[in-house]
């Protein structure tokens, strides 16, 4: 049952007959009056169930951009159903109007539509929908919350994907596509041609001269179909906010980035989110490698745990028999020495070259920058500790062969695609 | 047109009568609780132990009085409030005051205004000064019996009563007092302003416990039944109303401040019933806007932890340790590791190297770059400052070679 606000006007209307009379009798009876008249309208009033809903819902959308969930109402019953909905929603997916009013004759359907701008990455939960029938009176109705279970997915922002044109034209510079036929320095042997003068001497096949009689060079080309294994780490450090969002938001970004730009230069690329057990994973297989990726990217969320890093190491190792690039994207702390993070790294630098990504926090640089006053210089003091420390574990990161990336949040996706393409040039995939 | 296939509709709910049987023990739970709280009202009614009251059974109460009054067809009314006297006729009534010391100001003031007559159970100097009886009160600590001993036809009636708690001290004439004990009076009448004022300061002989004896139901009965109509008060302090007389049972008019009927007069009548409708309208609308359109929709948060409060945390620990030492420790080695890696010094390199390769590259001399990166620690906060300073004008001059 519900109430209308007419029920509150008709109730303040016996004001004037209570202070004419001026008896309190008057006003009370007047007010039971009210409510029973309320009571028989919500009798009177048609049932819930003469209405039917159904919600539709568009499977995913990506972080800031909106999309539109339709409700349909019929009315099932044998009367006119004058009433409300309610689509409810949870507050982050940020829906603009969920009440609509409807009023459907006998077998008529209405549809609206709630426009839905969801302001966190994930899966958003519809709440039920709540169907409200008025009585023929208007003062009261009946009430019913219907499960009508949707769920929208909301992908990963990407919005790193304005760095893929320039990282891409880098590619075809390296591979050597590019109208400037800049040669690449890759290590794949492609094919031999005629020495021109210029040409590096080092480069000379001499077994194809002699077999020629005329100087021949090899000429590389980078390598491709390499595999790229990327790990995003959801365990507790990356719960930690770095300004809006969680690391596990830059992560995502880096990993998107990257998956795109391997995925053009014809490498293989697979994902998995791991915290002590895999919690996503995707793998290439064709042009819908991206949705897919960040479909199976957009529901992780960082658990509050300690990363089992030998669990991790053992899940690459057995979905990778070949030389790989693992992409690491954790966080670089004192704390991996405790977790197992080196030995983790060293593991697998043994068969693979390991690249370790880790999102900085601006307010670390921030604080690091104060001056001003004894507590400012305090601060800076801890954010050097902090630096000194973090610096310290990537130097023994990159002792073991590790290529290590720190980055402020914006920056971990082109940079880490950098390093890919650096490592790519060189030849070290 | 038809309506669509897999719609989501209610189930039909379970009849009344499904209800009633699923429901059956939180009915009879209700029903009980009702029972009870009936039960509890009901028998709170009969539970009067106000002193002094006519409702009250027990020792310290007036029933036996009252209703021996009631027997003899003077009509006993007790008030709850003193406002609700609205009494018709003074003339014919008598207002009966119990523990007058808890009336207020303003209550004794429209007393005295009353026409009537009023007796008086117990006393207090305010309500003597009040209605105008030259006596003071007198604690009686020890009861005693005694006898009339002066010309009033009731104190002569009772004969012998016992005085006790409180009497009456005369401090001028006009006064009646008998049953005197020391200067202590049991009783006390005067004519006031063409009225007759009773004191009963001896307030116990009229309660049920002491009312058959000696003479105390001849004084209690001949002093209350005086006039067909009596009106019992009890004051309790909590009620701050007047007393009201006149035809149309409104003088004084108006009510003291305070209380919850209080309407100025200023305002038009109707004005309290109007009131009251609108907070019962308040209750409907609280109803309106409670019930809620639907269940809230729960939101997981993320974890809020930020990243930086672990260092944030340091520097709270460094500042409240006046950690100076540490302090500049780490900004001095970030900034060697910094200016390191710009001049291309590699952090594996020596102090001396580096020191050298800074020089080179500022232009200052070895022995300053040396004791401002190697230097001893900074004593306090003032040396701290100027060696951060210092250290930053030092890594602002260095540049790649």
């Amino acid at each position: 049952m519900h109430l209308t606000g007419w029920t509150v006007a008709l109730t303040a209307l016996g004001v004037v007959p209570a202070a004419v009379t001026q008896s309190r009798e008057v006003a009370f009876w007047w007010v039971a009056a009210v409510i029973a008249l309320a009571l028989l309208d919500t009798w009177m009033a048609p049932p819930t169930a003469s209405v039917g809903v159904r919600r539709d819902v568009p499977g995913s959308v990506r972080l800031t951009q909106s999309t539109r969930s339709s409700l349909l109402v019929a009315n099932v019953g044998r009367r006119r159903v004058r009433g409300a909905v309610r689509d409810a929603w949870q507050p982050s997916a940020g829906a603009d109007e969920t009440r609509h009013r409807f009023s459907l004759a006998r077998g008529e359907t209405v549809t609206f539509r709630t426009r839905l701008t969801p302001t966190r990455r994930g899966d958003r939960h519809a709440g039920a929908v709540t169907v409200r029938t008025d009585g023929p009176l208007r003062l009261a109705g009946r009430q019913r919350s219907l499960d009508a279970p949707a769920r929208l997915r909301v992908l990963p922002e990407f919005a790193s994907r304005r760095h893929l044109p320039s990282r891409l034209r880098r590619l075809r510079e390296i591979d050597g596509r590019t109208a400037v036929q800049l040669k690449g320095a890759g290590s794949e042997f492609d094919s031999l041609r005629d020495y021109v003068i210029g040409d590096d001497v080092r480069a000379i096949d001499w077994r194809g001269t002699a077999r020629r009689g005329e100087v021949v060079v090899r000429t590389y080309r980078p390598e491709r179909d390499r595999r790229v294994v990327v790990v995003l780490d959801c365990a507790r450090l990356s719960a930690a906010r770095v300004g809006d969002a969680p690391r596990l938001d830059a992560s995502i970004e880096a990993s998107l980035l990257l998956a795109a730009l391997a995925s053009r230069a014809g490498d293989r690329v697979q994902a998995t989110a791991f915290d002590r057990a895999e919690q996503a994973r995707a793998a290439s297989s064709g042009p819908a490698f991206m949705t897919e990726l960040a479909d199976a990217l957009a529901p992780v969320e960082a658990s509050l745990l300690e990363p089992d890093w030998p669990a991790m190491v053992r899940l690459v190792e057995s979905r990778v028999s070949q030389r790989s690039l693992v992409v690491l994207l954790t966080t670089v702390e004192t704390s991996a020495l405790d977790s197992g993070l080196i030995e983790a790294v060293g593991a697998l630098q043994r068969h693979h070259q390991v690249l370790v990504g880790s999102v900085e926090d601006p307010e670390l640089g921030s604080m690091l920058r104060a001056r001003g006053d004894a507590d400012a210089v305090y601060g800076a003091g801890a954010a050097s500790r902090a630096l000194l420390e973090r610096e310290a574990v990537a130097t023994r990161l990159r002792q073991l062969g590790a290529e290590v990336v720190l980055a402020l949040p914006d920056d971990l996706a082109p940079a880490v695609c950098d390093r890919y393409l650096a490592l790519k040039a060189a030849g070290r995939l | 047109m038809t309506a669509p296939a897999d719609l989501v509709v209610a189930p039909a709910g379970p009849g009344l009568a499904a209800r009633a049987r699923r429901g059956r023990l939180g009915i009879v739970a209700v029903a009980l609780l009702a029972a009870i709280v009936a039960l509890i009202l009901l028998g709170s009614r009969g539970g009067d132990v106000v002193a002094l009251s006519t409702e009250n059974s027990r020792s310290t109460g007036a029933r036996a009085v009252a209703q021996i009054l009631r027997d003899h067809g003077v009509s006993v009314r007790q008030l709850d409030r003193l406002a609700q006297a609205r009494v018709e006729d003074p003339a014919a009534t008598t207002v009966v005051i119990a523990e007058p010391y808890l009336l207020g100001a303003r209550q004794l003031e429209a007393l005295a205004e009353y026409p009537g007559d009023v007796v008086l159970l117990g006393a207090s100097d305010e309500s003597l000064d009040a209605l105008g009886i030259p006596a003071t009160d007198e604690p009686v600590v020890i009861p005693r019996t005694e006898d009339a001993r002066c010309s009033d036809p009731d104190a002569l009636a009772a004969g012998t009563v016992r005085v006790s708690d409180e009497g009456l001290a005369a401090t001028g004439d006009g006064v009646e007092l008998c049953f005197l004990h020391g200067d202590a009076a049991g009783f006390g009448r005067a004519e006031v302003d063409g009225r007759t004022v009773t004191v009963i300061a001896s307030a116990a002989l009229v309660t049920n416990d002491q009312l058959d004896e000696l003479g105390h139901a001849a004084l209690a009965l001949r002093v209350l039944g005086r006039h067909p109509e009596v009106v019992w008060y009890v004051a309790d302090g909590f009620d701050s109303s007047l007393l009201t007389w006149g035809a149309d049972g409104s003088r004084p008019t108006g009510e003291a401040p305070g209380s919850i009927d209080a309407v100025p007069d200023f305002l038009p009548p109707g004005t309290g019933t109007a009131l009251y409708a609108l907070a019962l309208t308040v209750l409907v609308a609280a109803v309106w806007k409670a019930r809620r359109f639907g269940a809230l929709v729960a939101e997981p948060l993320p974890v809020v932890v930020r990243a930086s409060e672990a260092t944030r945390g340091r520097a709270r620990l460094y500042r409240k340790a006046r950690a100076a030492g540490r302090s500049a420790a780490s900004l001095r080695a970030a900034a060697a590791l910094r200016m390191g890696r710009r001049i291309g010094v590699p952090r594996s390199e020596g102090r001396d190297t580096l020191v050298a390769a800074i020089a080179r590259a500022s232009g200052r001399p070895a022995q300053d770059v040396d004791r401002l990166l190697y230097g001893p620690p900074p004593a306090d906060d003032e040396a701290l400052l100027t060696l951060i300073s210092e250290l930053d004008a030092l890594e602002s001059e260095v540049h790649r070679p």
